[in-house]
């Protein structure tokens, strides 16, 4: 009876996850901010304790360091409040691998991991003792071991103590004598003051730039090895390189099909045909790139492909560079990444970018409730902007650094008019099969947009419903924002 | 950083990243701005860019860097030139594109010559010429370009001083200057290269003042209002119409508006119809009596000719007849209170309607002034107030089919000691040309199917900070007007409005103690 008793208490924990993995996931909210307050608290002091002034330098060189080294601690004080992802499933998760790696190379410093929403694909180090991951690289990545990678890469730079070298280097060469003497002398010249002035800061810029990637190619290297510690897949390291090199591609290339998600019998879409993207009358051409000026010359990270090189070599030959089904756990926890950068871009008002990727997602999971509540929100809050004459604030211009959709998508975006919007929301609501009852605050949340923008008389009940059931409800400010009164003055 | 750094993933935090491709612009360490040191750029109807003109630092002993940045209508930084020009000397009056090229006009204060430069789209140097032995005439028409930056192209009267670089497509750019004390004009024609082709000069055994206005490029001809008076000071002008042939720079035809004894006309637009081949001359008539421009107009008169020049129909408008009958009801009440229109634009549709863009305004005694005139102090006695707007329709068979009224808080307009005797058309002109109207400019698109007024209301409750409304009234070829306020009020140390990409117009901010200019185009919702 008695191992009966355990042996259902073990299948009840066996039954727990795969039951969460039923349950639509939501991202997380907390009003309470107490304990990421407290985590960015410590993260500033921890920069704050590394970051000291070195003695034996002149005055200038002092203060110069003073001021990054206070910027530097404002600068993780913020990114930890207002972006560290606390929730119960990925950042347990990050946590853990992150433990691992930390258990198999006891030799490593105290250095603490934090989850940012930052969408992002992205990670670095701060300080001695900070590792920051983006969540939007979690939702790229494609298995436990590249994660793993990423992690001792970060901690590589740490060990390294890259940030204070970078710091001291190149403040150094900003109080050397030569730079000195050179900014005195142009100042002297009188005459194009600023160009030689600029001349001289982009030289000190790739010189540090020259650094940093002497730096990625140590953390590579360290990062290796203390991966090698691990009981995690080495190969995968060469693996993540290469999902790096095509990081700023979009999960799917294919063009978004507003007609099909936003046109209906009822109000047809209303643009006819895919509106043509803007042209220039300027034909002025790319600068021309010399064989020393390529592209890769200017950045602070080596091109991929060298680092793939790199690492080829030092894994001698021992590395995956195709890609690996996914654990169904780390599927998971890919696909809740995704949906919490989904939520990060609308949170930083970036309404193009959590529309983009929302339609991405839904291409996959078209009756996903919460993505579809965030394309009604993103929706009503362009509409929003569009109103208030502030449309260029939540919604980016057409660039060459933008994926081919995304660009289409935003031409698209420039093209609706205010009055489109009723007819867009409808249509959406239509093709898609909502629940009548909203399940959870952003279904109601979208609800009530959906109801507002069309001005149908539910609006009030449904703001009612939020209001009582969702008091200090994520939504609460933006949808049902309190007057302000203005005390600004106008010039003629 | 784990990635590798890509222009997008360099932004340091999202706000960064999600400015850095926002239709916005930052322009930083900016130490003193005025409206005309950015200035849109044309092709046809439309904005296709701006070009910000500043000067750096100092280049050599007598010269400074000069520095002039081109963007495109989304405010995407395109290049930038240097010029190195005599220090504190140098300023750019005008731009042009005509398609092909870009010409940058300036007035050198160290030479005392205007200078022209022209690039092609790729802003390679194509051209430079220097324009010396300025007369009078021209320096007082370099000074008015200066006040009225930008803004020449519009209906005016054709009587505004001032210099112009006209882009001809397929041809150049013309450029004016005057002979004598504006008793004459000169049109020179210059390619993309600035060699000269043709120059057109008034007649110098002409009894007449003459003045020339530019109006319209079209396929083959250059349009034009000539302005003919007695003298200088005369008050007698007589408005004619002129097509010049842009590949030779001869006149097709110089004829007057008016073509019987019994009318007295002004013209305020001059134009050409590519689908019916047909002149279109829109102007005010006048009692007998009266001085067309100078005097109150009694209405305003459409009047067609054929490309030959031979008329083919005129319609009269009057204001206590037509037009009375046409006005809405929330509209009479301006009328009886005295005002009188302006017409600040006039615009033809492709679907063939003509839409006439007017202003309010009146002169009234200022009880304060007059008093203090009374005491010997040289005050003026009258003040100019401006009111609503208005939009005229008219059908293809130019039958006035509707009219809009847009009503706006009064602004004073400030009228020289002396002035308020002039006749109410000339106070129309002068308010205009001092900028004191609330109207700033309309915007067309290539099509001529969409067009938006631009004004500014400036709302002034007793006892709250006055508010800066921009208004924007939109109409075109769906049939519909449309009025949409962007609320302008801001903590800017100066704000400026200009011409924007159709569907938008452009916001600039300028903050002093920052020093930093914003740029942003706000959509409107029309």
């Amino acid at each position: 009876m008695r191992l009966l008793f355990l042996l259902s208490l073990v299948g009840s924990m066996l039954a727990t996850p795969a039951l969460a993995q039923q349950a639509p996931y939501l991202p997380f909210y907390s009003p309470d901010t107490v304990r990421v307050h407290q985590m960015a608290v410590e993260h500033r002091a921890a920069v704050q304790k590394y970051l000291v002034t070195p003695k034996s330098v002149s005055g200038e060189y002092k203060d110069h360091y003073k001021r990054i080294a206070q910027e530097a601690a404002t600068d993780v004080y913020n990114t930890v409040r207002y972006s560290a992802l606390v929730d119960p499933v990925l950042n347990p998760y990050v946590q853990g691998v992150f433990a691992q790696i930390r258990k198999a190379n006891p030799q490593l410093a105290a250095v603490q991991l934090v989850l940012s929403r930052n969408p992002e694909p992205n990670a670095h180090a701060v300080g001695n003792s900070t590792v920051m991951l983006n969540v939007g690289l979690l939702g790229r990545l494609e298995n436990e071991s590249q994660l793993a990678y990423v992690l001792c890469h970060e901690l590589a730079h740490i060990q390294c103590a890259h940030m204070e070298r970078g710091l001291r280097s190149q403040l150094t060469k900003i109080h050397s004598k030569e730079v000195r003497k050179e900014v005195k002398r142009i100042v002297a010249d009188e005459y194009n003051i600023s160009s030689k002035l600029k001349a001289l800061a982009l030289g000190l810029s790739l010189n540090s730039t020259f650094h940093h990637r002497k730096y990625e190619k140590q953390a590579d290297s360290l990062g290796y090895a203390l991966l090698k510690r691990t009981s995690f897949d080495t190969k995968q390291a060469y693996r993540v390189l290469q999902l790096l090199d095509k990081i700023d591609q979009p999960l799917s290339p294919e063009p978004l099909a507003f007609g099909q998600y936003f046109g209906c019998a009822n109000f047809p879409y209303p643009l006819a045909e895919a509106p043509a993207k803007p042209k220039s009358i300027f034909t002025v051409a790319a600068p021309t790139k010399t064989v020393l000026e390529t592209t890769d010359t200017l950045k602070s990270h080596p091109d991929c492909a060298k680092r793939m090189r790199y690492l080829k070599e030092l894994a001698q030959g021992q590395i995956t560079d195709a890609p690996t089904a996914p654990t169904p756990e780390f599927a998971r926890i890919v696909s809740l990444s995704r949906l919490e950068s989904v939520q990060s871009w609308f949170d930083y008002d970036c309404y193009d970018h959590a529309l983009f990727e929302a339609l991405q997602l839904l291409h996959d999971e078209p009756q996903n409730a919460y993505l579809r509540s965030v394309v009604t929100l993103s929706l009503f809050e362009m509409r929003e902007h569009l109103l208030k004459h502030d449309f260029y604030e939540v919604v980016g211009n057409v660039s060459k650094h933008h994926p081919e959709n995304f660009n289409q998508m935003l031409t698209t975006l420039y093209a609706w008019k205010a009055d489109d919007y009723k007819g867009l929301l409808a249509c959406f609501a239509q093709n898609g099969a909502a629940p009548a009852v909203p399940a959870d605050e952003y279904a109601l949340a979208a609800n009530y947009a959906a109801a507002a923008l069309a001005g149908e008389p539910t609006a009030a009940t449904l703001k009612q419903q939020y209001q009582s059931r969702y008091q200090d409800g994520k939504f609460a400010k933006l949808l049902f924002p309190k007057p302000v009164v203005s005390g600004k003055k106008s010039i003629r | 950083m784990f990635v590798k750094n890509t222009l997008l993933a360099a932004a340091v935090t999202l706000a960064a990243s999600a400015a850095l491709h926002a239709q916005t612009q930052t322009l930083e360490g900016i130490s003193r701005v005025s409206r005309t040191a950015i200035e849109p750029v044309y092709a046809g109807n439309e904005v296709k860019g701006y070009v910000s003109y500043t000067k750096g630092d100092k280049a050599d002993r007598k010269n400074d860097n000069y520095l002039l940045d081109f963007y495109d209508q989304d405010l995407n930084k395109v290049s930038n030139i240097t010029l190195q020009k005599p220090a504190g000397k140098y300023f750019l009056l005008r731009n042009a594109f005509n398609g092909s090229a870009f010409a940058m006009y300036y007035y050198n204060m160290k030479e005392k010559t205007l200078e022209l430069e022209t690039y092609d789209t790729s802003l390679k140097k194509l051209g430079f010429k220097a324009i010396g032995d300025l007369n009078k005439a021209d320096m007082m028409a370099m000074q008015q370009s200066f006040a009225t930056q930008g803004n020449d192209q519009e209906a005016g009267g054709g009587m505004m001083g001032g210099l112009t670089l006209f882009p001809v497509p397929n041809f150049g750019f013309v450029r004016n200057s005057y002979e004598g004390m504006m008793r004459g004009f000169n049109l020179q024609m210059y390619d993309d290269k600035l060699t000269p082709r043709w120059r057109l000069s008034s007649d110098p055994k002409s009894k007449f003042y003459e003045s020339i206005n530019m109006t319209q490029a079209t396929d083959k001809y250059i349009l034009a209002t000539i302005m003919r008076r007695d003298g200088m000071m005369s008050k007698k002008i007589n408005a004619y119409m002129v097509a010049i042939e842009s590949a030779t720079g001869k006149k097709v035809f110089d004829m007057p508006v008016e073509t019987t004894n019994t009318e007295q006309l002004s013209l305020s637009s001059f134009t050409f119809d590519p689908v019916k081949r047909e002149f279109i001359a829109v102007g005010e008539f006048y009692k007998l009596n009266d001085k067309p421009f100078v005097n109150k107009s009694q209405g305003f008169f459409i009047k067609r000719f054929s490309e030959a020049g031979k008329p083919v129909a005129v319609k009269n408008y009057g204001w206590h007849n037509e037009v009375a009958a046409a006005l809405p009801a929330e509209a009479r009440q301006s009328v009886e209170d005295g005002f009188v229109n302006y017409t600040q634009s006039i615009m033809r549709g492709s679907n063939g309607n003509t839409y006439i863009v007017a202003e309010q305004y009146k002169v009234v005694g200022d009880g304060l002034g007059i008093a203090m005139a009374a005491l010997g102090g040289g005050t003026s006695v009258s003040k100019g107030k401006i009111a609503n707007m208005l939009v005229f329709s008219l059908d293809p068979e130019y039958k006035l089919n509707s009219i809009k009224f847009y009503p706006k808080d009064p602004s004073v307009a400030y009228v020289p000691p002396g002035a308020g005797l002039m006749g109410t058309g000339l106070l129309g002109m002068y308010f205009r040309q001092s900028g004191q109207f609330d109207y700033q400019f309309t915007q067309k698109n290539d099509a001529n199917s969409q067009f938006n007024v631009v004004y500014i209301n400036y709302d002034k409750e007793k006892g709250e900070a006055t508010k800066k409304v921009i208004g924007n009234v939109a109409f075109g070829d769906n049939g519909q007007f449309k009025l949409d306020k962007i609320d302008g009020t801001s903590n800017a140390t100066a704000s400026f409005l200009y011409p924007a990409k159709p569907g938008y117009v452009m916001l600039v901010d300028y903050l002093k103690k920052e020093k930093k200019i914003g740029m942003k185009l706000v959509k409107l919702n029309i």
